[in-house]
């Protein structure tokens, strides 16, 4: 039985820039929203849209990522035929290779997308936050009777030449690409986001792989060679909520955009729409005699005796009588001892801020500015002080200062 | 074996005691009563078999049993999906004239088929009306090392009023137990006296293929009840111990100790003493984190995810989806799943059971020795 839309969920990436976040977990694994890890949003689209089998491509520190995946029961994705797969680089009777490229982890998997015989396959990336219905981007596909289609977003004018840009006519067909232009001649970013024909997809697949000189890269090498070849490339318009979290202050902004979606468009509210996760499990949270909470967001297993304000909370989250969090980004089972202040900061799993120490600052002005970063398990000690960019991936002494 | 599987199977009775809380179990049975902000009852006692390695578990249902069965469904939160056991809910064998069964006795005998097959040697029974995070290892270990025929569990505690005054009335017995040394040497039925006793908690340890000689015997002779009408029968002939638990119980007999037991869980100390153990397990909703919004006021609560909350929250216990609107305010509550209290409406001492509305602008008030109960699906 054929699958008609196989996924293919591009999960690789090292997310360098979010630096003490990712020192061991792949990017699609940090955790966002409360109670979800980045990867929810694309595999909970999933589901939603009605597909059922997806290849997870996996290469930088898999662990965690693994296990959180499971058998991909907290997404429906634990099916008899179909269902969600992890897949490692493996060896072959060839020899072994790493990913090479986004293009590479998927000429790897050929074999994997075969088993499906599918017409069509999604490639999708696993470090965006998006809630996005994939049917309604296929039925464009199929309408236009495309071999590839990339979804893309309008950005303003001014930003363009930050993106991957496709130029498109009226019928909005893709006459052109520019990555990253200094003159751009379009607004139309590219999400990363493909659905390609599946013949079409292996047949630039071999043929990239057979050039020593490409970087194996959809981007850079497949999108070009199918535009040399006048194939038929169409761009979708998405308009909804889309951020590529990729940087410590478009995380944390990201995550403050939770708490307002009646203006971020970002509502995880959305009963039709969804976003699955694997729960902690632990008892609903306890809010104190005195604390106080303002405008955030709060999830199981937290216990609140301080003050927090303006913060998204992971579960498990302690804040001590005292304590003060505020417009922070606080993930599972960390600890804020009592007189602490954590603000305008994001402080990673099971970290503790012992008592009277200071994480953080509020910019002066408008915009994110500096975000100070905590990595998972730190310790800061009692008294001590993290200025508002400081990247601390080991622990702070008692009374240091850390800048 | 290897590991941590016990040697017993597990057997719950959901609809025990449903006679004592007649609001609650209108569209439910004891064992699906939601509980603690996100739990349901019988989530307590499986969980608690689960830690101690018993994995064949099931529950023998009388009526009422859907939201169970939609609670449970294949019993994978528990990690209850077996090849060999798992978890197995039984309902009631539909024959000619449909006969319900009344006591223990006929419960087991409707199983005694699946009894006779199953490997485990021991069989501990337990009701559903109990939240704890109990070992049933060590109570496993006590009833082997003494060699007893029976093990009944006790608390030192005063019998619940409620039980008293209907001791004459109610379908469902109940029982404190006279302890000599560390065997049972008394089984009082429906005892009223005040004062601490050794009020059983009717959970009980006893070898498989004893319990199935007992039934047998027991049904012949047209019994009903295990404890009335078999142990204390016997209480000579048979070696019953008292195995007294010390830990946390919350004890539902009625709708104020349901309200009490949930507002007991806002201190810090009983919520530890229940859940500082292993996992309670429970089914997943998938909801989002409970969003407090600008002006939004929360002091001394329990609170469940999927909330939103607008208005004012003190001392209350909210279960999951419940939404306060602006200007409302909620005291004293317990507000089950997706509550809504409308804008500036105001809610004190009420119970309010799944999917009820407060519309706006509404007061309700009950107060602390009575607490205004509002059913399933109703619009105030």
């Amino acid at each position: 039985m054929a699958k008609e839309l196989v996924a293919m969920l591009l999960a690789g990436g090292q997310g360098s820039r979010l630096y003490a976040l990712t020192q061991k977990l792949a990017k699609p694994a940090v955790p966002f929203g409360g109670k979800y890890r980045i990867i929810d949003f694309p595999l909970s689209n999933c589901v939603n849209s009605g597909i059922d089998t997806v290849g997870i491509l996996t290469q930088y520190q898999p662990f965690v990522l693994n296990e959180y995946i499971g058998n991909g029961q907290p997404w429906d994705l634990d099916r008899l035929y179909g269902g969600v797969h992890v897949l490692p680089p493996y060896q072959k009777a060839s020899g072994s290779d790493w990913y090479k490229g986004t293009a590479n982890a998927i000429y790897q998997n050929i074999a994997f997308i075969e088993r499906y015989d599918p017409q069509y396959v999604i490639i999708l990336s696993g470090d965006q936050i998006c809630k996005q219905d994939y049917s309604d981007f296929l039925e464009f596909h199929k309408q236009k009777n495309a071999e590839f289609s990339v979804a893309v977003m309008e950005v303003p004018w001014e930003e363009a030449s930050r993106f991957g840009l496709m130029v498109a006519d009226e019928d909005d067909r893709i006459t052109e690409f520019q990555e990253k232009p200094k003159e751009p001649k379009s607004n139309l970013a590219s999400m990363g986001i493909y659905i390609f024909n599946w013949d079409i997809l292996k047949k630039y697949l071999v043929e990239d792989e057979a050039d020593p000189n490409s970087e194996n890269d959809f981007g850079n090498n497949i999108i070009p060679n199918l535009l040399r070849d006048n194939r038929r490339m169409y761009a979708y318009h998405f308009n909804g909520y889309w951020k590529d979290v990729g940087t410590i202050p478009s995380l944390w902004e990201a995550n403050m955009e939770v708490l307002d979606p009646e203006h971020s468009g970002i509502d995880l509210f959305d009963e039709n729409w969804k976003i699955y996760s694997r729960n902690s499990g632990m008892t609903g949270h306890r809010i104190g005699e005195n604390a106080i909470v303002e405008n955030s967001m709060i999830t199981d297993g937290c216990n609140i005796k301080g003050t927090v304000k303006h913060s998204i909370l992971f579960a498990g989250v302690t804040v001590e009588e005292g304590a003060v969090v505020e417009d922070a980004v606080v993930m599972g089972g960390s600890v804020i001892k009592s007189g602490a202040e954590v603000k305008h900061c994001i402080v990673a799993e099971n970290a503790t801020i012992e008592e009277n120490a200071k994480v953080g600052e509020k910019p002066e002005g408008e915009g994110v500015g500096e975000v100070a970063t905590i990595a998972a398990g730190v310790t800061i000690g009692a008294g001590a002080k993290v200025g508002p960019n400081a990247m601390v991936y080991d622990d702070v002494k008692e009374g240091e200062e850390k800048w | 074996m290897v590991n941590s599987k016990a040697e017993a199977l597990g057997i719950i009775f959901p609809n025990s005691y449903d006679s004592l809380v007649p609001e609650l179990v209108s569209e439910r049975l004891m064992a699906s009563i939601p509980f603690a902000s996100r739990y349901r009852m019988c989530d307590f006692i499986i969980s608690s078999m689960v830690h101690s390695g018993i994995d064949n578990i099931s529950l023998i249902v009388r009526k009422n049993y859907h939201s169970l069965l939609d609670h449970l469904g294949s019993g994978r939160e528990w990690d209850l999906v077996r090849k060999n056991g798992g978890l197995n809910i039984v309902p009631p064998f539909a024959q000619k004239q449909v006969k319900i069964f009344a006591g223990r006795i006929e419960a087991l005998e409707s199983i005694r088929g699946y009894l006779n097959k199953q490997s485990e040697k021991y069989v501990i029974l337990s009701d559903a009306n109990i939240a704890v995070n109990f070992d049933f290892n060590e109570l496993l270990d006590a009833h082997i090392k003494s060699g007893a025929d029976v093990t009944m569990v006790y608390r030192k505690q005063p019998i619940p009023e409620t039980l008293i005054r209907q001791s004459t009335s109610s379908e469902d017995l109940y029982y404190s137990l006279g302890i000599n040394g560390d065997r049972v040497s008394k089984i009082y039925i429906n005892p009223t006296e005040d004062g601490e006793m050794n009020f059983s908690l009717n959970i009980y340890v006893v070898e498989r293929e004893l319990l199935i000689k007992m039934i047998d015997d027991a049904y012949l002779r047209g019994y009903t009840y295990f404890v009335r009408d078999v142990l204390d029968r016997q209480i000579d002939n048979l070696d019953i111990r008292g195995y007294c638990y010390e830990g946390y119980v919350a004890h539902i007999h009625d709708t104020k100790s349901y309200f009490e037991e949930n507002m007991k869980l806002l201190q810090e100390e009983n919520l530890n003493a229940l859940f500082s153990g292993d996992q309670i397990y429970t089914k997943i909703r998938d909801d989002n984190p409970t969003r407090y919004i600008v002006g939004a006021k929360a002091k001394n609560v329990m609170v469940a995810d999927g909330c939103v909350i607008e208005g004012e929250v003190e001392n209350s216990v909210l279960f999951r989806g419940v939404h306060i609107g602006k200007g409302a305010k909620v005291k004293n509550c317990v507000l089950m799943q997706d509550t809504v209290i409308g804008e500036n409406a105001s809610v004190e001492y009420v119970i309010t059971d799944k999917n009820v509305t407060i519309t706006s602008n509404k007061s309700l008030t009950g107060n602390d020795s009575y607490q205004v109960y509002v059913a399933k699906g109703q619009i105030v």
